[in-house]
């Protein structure tokens, strides 16, 4: 394999295709869309969290003019909006308009007119009769006995079921004996962690822009994180044939995982449309966003053991994930979840119980890491605890405990375990345990006086992609489509959509090194459903692993014809060809070596096959990953805690991360930044409370009462270190492996050891908010 | 119970609107509209409201076209401030920052840079919100406010201008003009703090406090807090209290018990009445602790 030094495009920062157009305002996202002859849309929600809806009254909308749109008059299915999945592990208990809404917000009704100030209008004319139900706003509460039913039957692979005291899902796994084990220890934790409810604040909130086609199909432009499995779920509701469905890829400002299913919004749309024959379009207002979706809200009752000479032995995790009001992919994050929990560190025995509950809350979903934050948090804080108790260096217990290269890793669950071949754990702590300085931090309960430093430290990961050497319960392949144009360019075609980390940028990266191209010349082409192959979904961190994977193989397929065609024109053995940029003629060229005028540029190739009829040099694959590599991630935060008013100040970061390859320096560590304000917004800001009397969010919605940071909150650069491992993971592309979800994962877990450390004091509830804290010191000094 | 399809519908209601070019005609337009006009300066406090529907005036009366409400000048008695004084004006005054600090730090954390060039500071007061920042420091400061109106003009002080939530003594037909801060206060010792869930945000509490010093004894003292009760408010006991004190540590830890029983903050989905009572505490100590420092 060529050394990571050699590469021409791998690894250099570059201007970004999609940057002028970002910066100057004018790329467009779906909420910027429109097309004449366009109505607006808006949604008439459920004001209950739990109700029947005996009737919506239309006739005074209608008089204003609008369409209306009822439960009655969409298709009376049940549908799962994320097919990522395989259909035994997709459980189904969504209808397109509520007739039974379980949620603050959910929609029951739409309306479409000339104007959004129309359609507003008209819904605030629609009147709905509604029957009141018990809601439930706890996990523990909605699953007792004799708790009412919120779902009375929903569909997993064509058969009914009937989830009995709310429980959704459940999934149990043993490894190992764990009573022998158990056996074994000198020293156990046992704890229970509440996670919090976080909403991704995504820059843009979701939005559909639908075109009835005079052929009976339609177009659609929606905010999206798949387009495939978009027009998938709109085939399965609307029956209409795949050719008559186009979705085309556009922009996205963010996502966060919020739109890895298809959004509510979209069948909604769909059924608008086909009953307008208008073209129609429908955004989320922020507040409409903000009860739409939100992270998965956890319970850990959890138990580790370890042997006095420091090997941890064996652990149990009771798990009980609150889930909301419908599922979206509660069944694959229960096997997710066991996997976060034992990848990090060796357990020879483990055991784990584990169950999705719901309650009439916003729905859940991914978000960021997809629960391994969450997860994470409470592995990286119990170590630390039971590192104390065992009387070792918490740093020095992971190193001692981590699973590192050539051992079996779980990553995504049980059924996407693979071999790790790739591992820069090591060097990642103790670089940074160097640069903090780490032996020589405060002890815990040191400190008096107001301000009290902490340094804490937390690791990471996360699998790049859900790929495995055997299939399971997730489908995870990319496609991709390059052709030679006749200037000697190449267009990239793939259904993958780039968050906005700059995922197309690598992949064009990828290409032009292979190919031997400059950048400029490979050309990312915007396409729709109906001109790409499939991919699944960007998510799991697979977009440079998987996309890059596909691209990379597509592109050498590209390759071999290039050097065919360049055979016959310059009368050489095509083996011996080889291949080098020309960033003076911006073009790359195929010679053979030493033999001077024995060389041609791609233009010259794609001149001649057009002028010779040869054809058109393309390549068009599917491409499946053998594995889901962990990328890795540790982080040394370091903190001062005002003890006056519990407000925690973050002094400075150093990260450290194995992504294999970094084919973008620059947006890699951007993915860093952002992970930690992401993860420092869930440590100590965020949580998404509801009001027990009304059902709806304690803020209505309001963003002045969901507070994240800002840059202000955030140290400044010069005391954020961002520091890459070199590892070259043997399965990626160029050696790659993925970095956006591992960039969050650790981040919560080492703000609250850092805050132990500072303040001698463990917390098991997320978020550690000022009052939190305040609280827990006015306890402990016994004030 | 609000309504989750009326609410926040970003929608602003049909309204008529007026741009008055006089103090004069902007009163009897006031007074001839009564209660279905609302006056707009930055809008940064008033639009949010419309678009989230929680006020639908009939008419809206743009003051921003009045000459003279706007800048910061010196007169002899003190230093005037117009209503429609943008918070970054404040925030840029010399004197402001040279004379009066505590006013200084209070706005340089309002909003955001872009906030801050649109809010005005008589808005940021006619609000009347218990965490207005400005006021705060305004009532610390003893100023007074200018009204004007069909009766003609009338002053207020701080202390007597805020009558609860949202609510001020402005009655219809008149309009903030100006805040005065009298010559007095020039030059006193001030401190300034707030406690936030972010760096932009409403405060969850906030203290202003001025001082004048002499040898290490109080002369006189004004403690002024945001978020701890329906108004902006003093703790005028803790001040008696303070008065002709030299502040010694048993001084400071009893003015810092007593203010934290006397202001009166209650739970909300934002922060707990506890929270704000032991954060109080510290405010005070942190506040004395420097007016005590030479
Ligand atoms: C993102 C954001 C952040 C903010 N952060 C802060 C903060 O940190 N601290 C803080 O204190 N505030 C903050 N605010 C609130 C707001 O910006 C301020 O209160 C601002 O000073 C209001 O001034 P305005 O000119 O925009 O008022 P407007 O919205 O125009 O008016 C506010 C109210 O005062 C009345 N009014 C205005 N002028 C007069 C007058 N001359 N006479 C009589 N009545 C009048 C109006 O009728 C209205 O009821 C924030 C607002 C936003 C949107």
């Amino acid at each position: 394999m060529t050394r990571k030094s050699d590469y021409v495009t791998v690894g250099k920062d570059t201007q970004r295709k999609d940057g002028v157009a970002k910066v100057t305002g004018s790329e467009k996202f779906a909420s910027d869309l429109s097309l004449p002859g366009m109505l607006h849309m808006r949604l008439l929600k459920s004001s209950f969290p739990h109700a029947k809806v005996l009737k919506v009254h239309t006739r005074e909308a209608e008089k204003l003019g609008a369409y209306t749109l009822t439960p009655e008059e969409v298709p009376d299915i049940k549908y799962c909006p994320r097919l990522v999945s395989t259909p035994e592990a997709t459980y189904k208990d969504w209808r397109i308009l509520a007739k039974k809404p379980l949620y603050v917000g959910e929609p029951i009704a739409a309306v479409a007119a000339d104007t959004e100030e129309e359609a507003q209008l008209a819904v605030e004319a629609l009147k709905v009769d509604y029957e009141q139900l018990p809601a439930y706003f706890d996990a523990e509460e909605s699953r007792k006995p004799g708790a009412t039913q919120l779902h009375d039957a929903i569909e997993l692979k064509g058969t009914i079921i009937n989830p009995e005291r709310n429980i959704a899902c459940t999934l149990d796994l043993q490894e190992g004996d764990t009573d022998a084990a158990w056996k074994e220890c000198d020293e156990v934790v046992e704890r229970t962690y509440r996670t919090n409810r976080r909403y991704h604040l995504q820059l843009e909130t979701k939005s559909v822009l639908v075109k009835p086609e005079i052929d009976g199909g339609i177009s659609v432009w929606s905010t999206t994180q798949s387009i495939h499995n978009t027009r998938l779920l709109l085939h399965e509701i609307f029956g209409l044939p795949m050719g008559k469905i186009r979705v085309y890829k556009t922009p996205l400002g963010s996502s966060f995982g919020s739109s890895i299913q298809v959004n509510t919004i979209v069948p909604i749309a769909v059924a608008m449309a086909l009953k307008t024959r208008k073209p129609v379009k429908l955004t989320m207002t922020r507040e409409e966003d903000i009860r739409d979706h939100v992270s998965y809200n956890m319970i850990f009752k959890v138990k580790l053991g370890a042997k006095k000479d420091g090997t941890l032995v064996v652990g149990h995790l009771d798990a009980v994930l609150d889930l909301g009001s419908h599922q979206i992919q509660a069944y694959a994050l229960l096997g997710c979840m066991a996997g976060w929990w034992v990848s990090l560190y060796r357990l020879k025995a483990k055991s784990y119980k584990s169950v999705a509950v719901y309650t009439n809350k916003t729905p859940s979903c991914a978000f960021r890491g997809y629960g391994n934050p969450q997860v994470s948090w409470m592995v990286e804080t119990i170590m630390d605890e039971l590192a104390e108790k065992i009387g070792i260096d918490p740093l020095d217990f992971r190193l001692k405990n981590y699973i590192g290269e050539g051992e079996i890793f779980w990553g995504q669950g049980p059924t996407v375990k693979s071999v790790i071949r790739s591992s820069g754990v090591e060097e990642i702590l103790k670089r940074g345990a160097k640069i903090v300085d780490w032996y020589n931090r405060p002890r815990a309960g040191n400190q008096t006086g107001r301000y009290r430093k902490g340094l804490g430290m937390g690791r990471g990961f996360h699998t790049s992609s859900a790929g495995a050497p055997v299939p399971g319960t997730v489908v995870d392949f990319s496609g991709a489509i390059i052709k030679l144009n006749e200037d000697g360019t190449v267009d990239y075609i793939t259904a993958l959509m780039d968050h906005g980390g700059g995922t197309l940028e690598a992949h064009a990266k990828i290409i032009a090194e292979e190919l031997c191209l400059p950048l400029d010349n490979v050309n990312v082409i915007s396409a729709d459903t109906s001109t790409t192959v499939y991919d699944v979904c960007t998510h799991a961190s697979r977009g440079i692993y998987s996309g890059g994977g596909a691209a990379l193989k597509v592109a050498k397929q590209v390759k071999e014809k290039l050097r065919t065609f360049a055979a016959r024109m310059l009368d050489a053995e095509a083996s011996a060809l080889s291949f080098r940029v020309d960033n003076d003629r911006k073009q790359g060229v195929i010679y053979a070596e030493g033999i001077k005028g024995r060389e041609v540029t791609f233009k010259e190739i794609a001149y001649n096959a057009r002028h010779k009829n040869w054809g058109t040099i393309a390549a068009v694959d599917s491409y499946r990953q053998p594995a889901c590599p962990p990328h890795f991630t540790g982080y040394f935060i370091e903190v001062t805690v005002d003890t006056w008013t519990g407000k925690v100040k973050l002094d400075s970061v150093v990260a450290g991360a194995d992504i294999g390859t970094v084919i973008n320096p620059k947006l890699a560590a951007g993915q860093v930044h952002g992970g930690l304000a992401q993860g420092w917004s869930m440590a100590v800001m965020e949580d998404m409370s509801y009001d027990a009397k009304t059902g709806d969010l304690i803020n209505n919605g309001n963003l002045t009462d969901y507070k994240i940071p800002y840059p202000r909150d955030m140290p400044d650069l010069e005391d954020f270190e961002v520091f890459f491992v070199e590892t070259v993971e043997p399965t990626g592309p160029f050696g790659a492996k993925g970095i956006g979800e591992g960039a969050l994962n650790p981040v919560a877990g080492t703000v609250a050891n850092a805050i132990q450390n500072a303040l001698d004091i463990r917390f098991y509830e997320l978020p550690l908010s000022k009052e939190r804290i305040l609280r827990a010191i006015m306890e402990k000094e016994g004030q | 119970m609000m309504d989750i399809n009326k609410h926040n519908t970003h929608i602003l209601h049909r309204f008529e609107y007026h741009a008055p070019v006089t103090v004069t005609e902007a009163v009897k337009l006031l007074k001839e509209l009564g209660s279905e006009a609302t006056i707009l300066a930055g809008g940064t406090d008033l639009i949010v409201k419309m678009k989230d529907g929680s006020e639908r005036p009939r008419h809206i009366v743009n003051i921003k076209q009045i000459p003279g409400l706007r800048g910061v000048n010196e007169t002899p008695e003190g230093l005037w401030i117009g209503a429609l004084t943008k918070i970054s004006e404040l925030e840029n005054s010399r004197v402001i920052k040279e004379k009066l600090p505590v006013l200084y730090e209070a706005v340089r954390v309002i909003g955001s840079v872009q906030v801050r060039n649109l809010a005005s500071v008589g808005g940021n007061i006619c609000n009347a919100s218990p965490a207005a920042d400005s006021a705060i420091a305004f009532l610390a400061l003893d100023a007074v406010a200018h009204i004007t109106g069909p009766d003609g003009d009338r002053k207020v002080p701080f202390g007597e201008f805020f009558t609860g939530p949202g609510r001020t003594v402005i009655k219809e037909g008149e309009l903030l003009t100006g805040i005065s801060v009298p010559r007095d206060v020039y030059g006193w010792k001030g401190y300034w703090v707030r406690v936030a869930r972010a760096s932009m945000d409403i405060a969850t509490i906030s203290l202003a406090a001025t001082a004048k010093m002499d040898g290490g004894v109080v002369k006189e003292i004004r403690l002024a807090w945001g978020t701890v009760a329906p108004t902006p408010m003093r703790t005028d006991n803790v001040e008696d209290y303070l008065r002709g004190k030299k502040l010694e540590q048993n001084i400071i830890e009893k003015a810092a018990s007593l203010a934290a029983s006397s202001i009166k903050p209650r739970d909300s989905g934002r922060s707990t009445g506890p929270y704000k009572r032991k954060v109080a505490k510290g405010f005070i100590h942190e506040a004395l602790t420097r007016f005590a420092e030479a």
